[in-house]
């Protein structure tokens, strides 16, 4: 069974670290010390971290962190980071305002606009 | 909606590459890319490329980049800027931010050629302005002519690393120290050395304790760490730095990959998430190809070859061109490709500790450790001679995929061979005739002319200097050896700049005659 | 603290278009037309481009291609435009970011 799965594992209580102020999703000011308290909380998949603290959900969508949150998760879970599946990639993938989002240009040029 | 033949995402070296052949084979193609210009990173690379002929080496990053750019035209490559690709579906479709909007195109067949992201350390104070990513030096210094900071500390001694360390110098910046946790430098020795003999300190086994400063960087302090990364104390070291570039490697930008449903796995020696394909960038989904670094980091070089790949392989996909000729075009391509990838820094022995040459000679540990080679370990490798007269010295020491050395020499003094990773060496009785284009043309700049005795008690040592002010004729200073040590009086005595250097004057100081195998750089009093 | 290369050892004299004013915070500076607003504030020396909503702590520019978001500030009364990328124009207004907003924090 894959270690991420096996929901039965003991990955013992959350120690304090000494860096665990530091900060690690810098949109959205998430701490080493909170993705590691989220880890015995619970949340084992990247998709549930980011779903639990936000890391990686703000204006850059993880392009500096997913690598960082992943290694921290890794390690509290004791397995390597190539067995924790990365989050799930959707459109959009880039920040993007729903003004831009919701204007289909194709639509507007049909309509008779000039899509502004 | 409209539709293409191919639709290309990126333009950086693979994906022009991949366009330029596409179009030559009649495929209705275009090209989206979500920056202001095209290129990718080729118009901030301004050193000479390695590599030889067929891979451009010697060329400068941005002249290729220009290169490219006009073959698309020629060719008929659509390319579209300020267009952000925000979604690829299993049905090649595409959605594109443009302006205010998006649009959608259905290609026939897609390749995917995004690149890479930059990967980040974290430290106490790492969010501080003034902390900035290698790539946001060279973007400030090499594209927009601002310089990054002044004092500049630099964490990463892979190629990256090295090189823009290099040019943070060139630029008129002073790099104060070049840092890596790893015991050994990660790039290549010669673009080490460079930076070595103009006297930045190298520490390997050292990382950043923290970055100092309340509202940006005003300093940085480093520690030497152990085997198992922590840190040693009482090892830590202060420096007044206003920024910090961090260089610690490259990750692909694949997600699009994911979201269209190819089959992905997490592969260490291609960098991280890279989607499973073959060797000419076929995907797990029919007529998605991939190319450059987002199947795997390397160089802008081997980029440029699979994007050549991709693009044919998109022709023949879509029935542009048979299956033979497909064959045909790709076996040479692929030769090409392999060139690259020999040597000890091909992708097999990342990670891997190599202790001697193709040659069998032991490899520099200094280089390694240090930046630099010694005077004793010099001696040892090819492409150092000692005759009367003036002649080459090659202090090229490690096996890289480079041969401009072997091309430049217009007497045929330099012999490579035909393993393109072999050591130069000195052709017996073969007659230098002091023409400096065997040191314009090292794309490592390892290259020296060097007259041991010129009879007067004194030596001649041309060297390449690409640095702001060029000293003159005359200028009195200090050789430096490989360690950017001072070690002897020297003057300069020549300073030649032609046309055929391309932008590497070469400086010729007299020194005594003692310091001719020593002095490999030159500070001005 | 950073200011502009005058003459590159490969690149030479950088080309630069038109000369513009435009204000930050207020007061009146000069870039060049259609550089990213995050080159003209570096010349200048502005390292501090905005005050993160939680922590309140700097950010500056980090990645200067329009990946990271750090270099965001209110441009023309628009938060979160990433200056990196922004081209600079005659007359524009930029102002530091807190948070989201261009009013600082209340201590």
């Amino acid at each position: 069974m894959n270690a991420v799965n096996d929901r039965s594992r003991d990955i013992g209580p959350f120690i304090p670290g000494t860096d665990d102020d530091i900060l690690i999703c810098r949109c959205e000011e998430i701490t080493k010390g909170e993705i590691r308290k989220a880890v015995h909380d619970g949340m084992w998949t990247m998709t549930e971290i980011r779903r639990y603290l936000r890391t990686g959900m703000g204006l850059c969508q993880g392009q500096t962190c997913a690598k960082l949150v992943k290694a921290i998760v890794a390690k509290e879970l004791g397995i390597s980071p190539a067995e924790l599946e990365p989050a799930t990639s959707r459109v959009p993938m880039r920040p993007i305002e729903m003004r831009i989002f919701a204007n289909e240009l194709a639509d507007k040029k049909e309509d008779g606009q000039d899509g502004k | 909606m409209k539709r293409y033949d191919l639709i290309i995402v990126g333009a950086g070296p693979s994906g022009l590459c991949a366009a330029i052949e596409a179009a030559k084979r009649g495929l209705n193609t275009v090209v989206f890319d979500e920056n202001e210009k095209p290129g990718g990173q080729l118009f901030k690379q301004i050193h000479k490329f390695f590599g030889s002929k067929e891979h451009r080496a010697k060329v400068r990053g941005f002249v290729i980049g220009r290169q490219l750019l006009d073959e698309a035209d020629r060719a008929g490559v659509k390319v579209v800027l300020n267009a952000t690709v925000i979604g690829l579906y299993q049905d090649k479709e595409i959605v594109v931010k443009i302006g205010d909007g998006i649009e959608h195109y259905k290609g026939d067949a897609i390749i995917i050629a995004t690149g890479a992201a930059e990967n980040m350390v974290t430290f106490p104070g790492w969010t501080l302005p003034g902390v900035i990513g290698a790539g946001a030096a060279q973007t400030m210094m090499n594209l927009h002519g601002v310089l990054p900071g002044k004092k500049v500390l630099m964490l990463g001694s892979g190629n990256v690393g090295l090189v823009v360390s290099f040019q943070l110098m060139q630029c008129g910046c002073e790099v104060t120290a070049l840092v890596d946790a790893a015991p050994r430098v990660g790039g290549y020795g010669v673009h080490a050395a460079k930076i070595a003999r103009t006297g930045v300190p190298f520490y390997l086994s050292h990382t950043i304790v923290r970055a100092e400063g309340e509202e940006c960087v005003t300093g940085v302090v480093i520690a030497e760490i152990d085997s198992h990364f922590q840190f040693i104390p009482g090892t830590e070291k202060h420096f007044d730095v206003d920024t910090i570039c961090l260089a610690v490697g490259l990750s692909p930008m694949s997600q699009l990959l994911k979201m269209a449903g190819c089959k992905m796995e997490d592969n260490p020696k291609r960098g991280g998430q890279v989607p499973v394909c073959d060797e000419y960038g076929r995907t797990s989904l029919p007529g998605v190809f991939v190319a450059g670094d987002v199947s795997g980091i390397e160089e802008a070089s081997s980029a440029m070859i699979e994007g050549k790949m991709a693009g044919i392989a998109a022709a023949e996909y879509l029935g542009y061109i048979e299956e033979e000729e497909l064959k045909k075009e790709l076996v040479s391509l692929e030769d090409a490709l392999n060139g690259l990838r020999q040597g000890m820094f091909a992708p097999e022995n990342r990670g891997k500790r190599i202790e001697t040459t193709e040659e069998g000679i032991a490899v520099s540990e200094n280089l390694l450790e240090h930046g630099f080679i010694t005077e004793e370990e010099i001696e040892r490798f090819p492409g150092i001679t000692h005759k009367a007269g003036i002649h080459p010295v090659m202090e090229c020491t490690q096996n890289i995929p480079c041969n401009p050395c072997q091309d430049a020499c217009p007497k045929g003094c330099i012999s490579i061979g035909d393993k393109i990773t072999s050591l130069p060496v000195v052709v017996d009785g073969s007659q230098c005739i002091n023409c400096g284009m065997c040191v314009a043309s090292c794309s490592g700049q390892a290259i020296f002319l060097v007259e041991e005795d010129c009879g007067d008690g004194t030596a001649l040592v041309t060297l390449p200097y690409e640095f702001l002010p060029l000293p003159e004729d005359g200028t009195k200073g200090k050789g430096l050896g490989r360690n950017g040590e001072p070690v002897c009086d020297a003057q300069v005595v020549s300073v030649k700049n032609n046309l055929a250097y391309d932008k590497t004057p070469l400086l010729t100081i007299k020194v005594p005659k003692e310091y001719a195998m020593k002095a490999r750089f030159f500070k001005a009093l | 603290m950073a200011e502009r290369i005058k003459e590159h050892p490969i690149l030479g004299i950088p080309e630069k278009g038109t000369l513009v004013k435009f204000t930050f915070d207020g007061k009146e500076m000069e870039g060049f037309e259609g550089e990213p607003i995050a080159a003209a504030l570096k010349a200048a020396g502005v390292m501090v481009h905005r005050y993160t909503k939680k922590e309140h702590k700097p950010r500056g520019i980090f990645c200067a291609i329009g990946r990271c978001t750090d270099c965001v500030m209110i441009v023309n009364g628009v938060p979160n435009v990433r200056t990196c990328i922004t081209p600079l124009k005659e007359g524009i207004v930029v102002q530091t970011q807190y948070g989201v907003s261009a009013e600082p924090f209340k201590q």
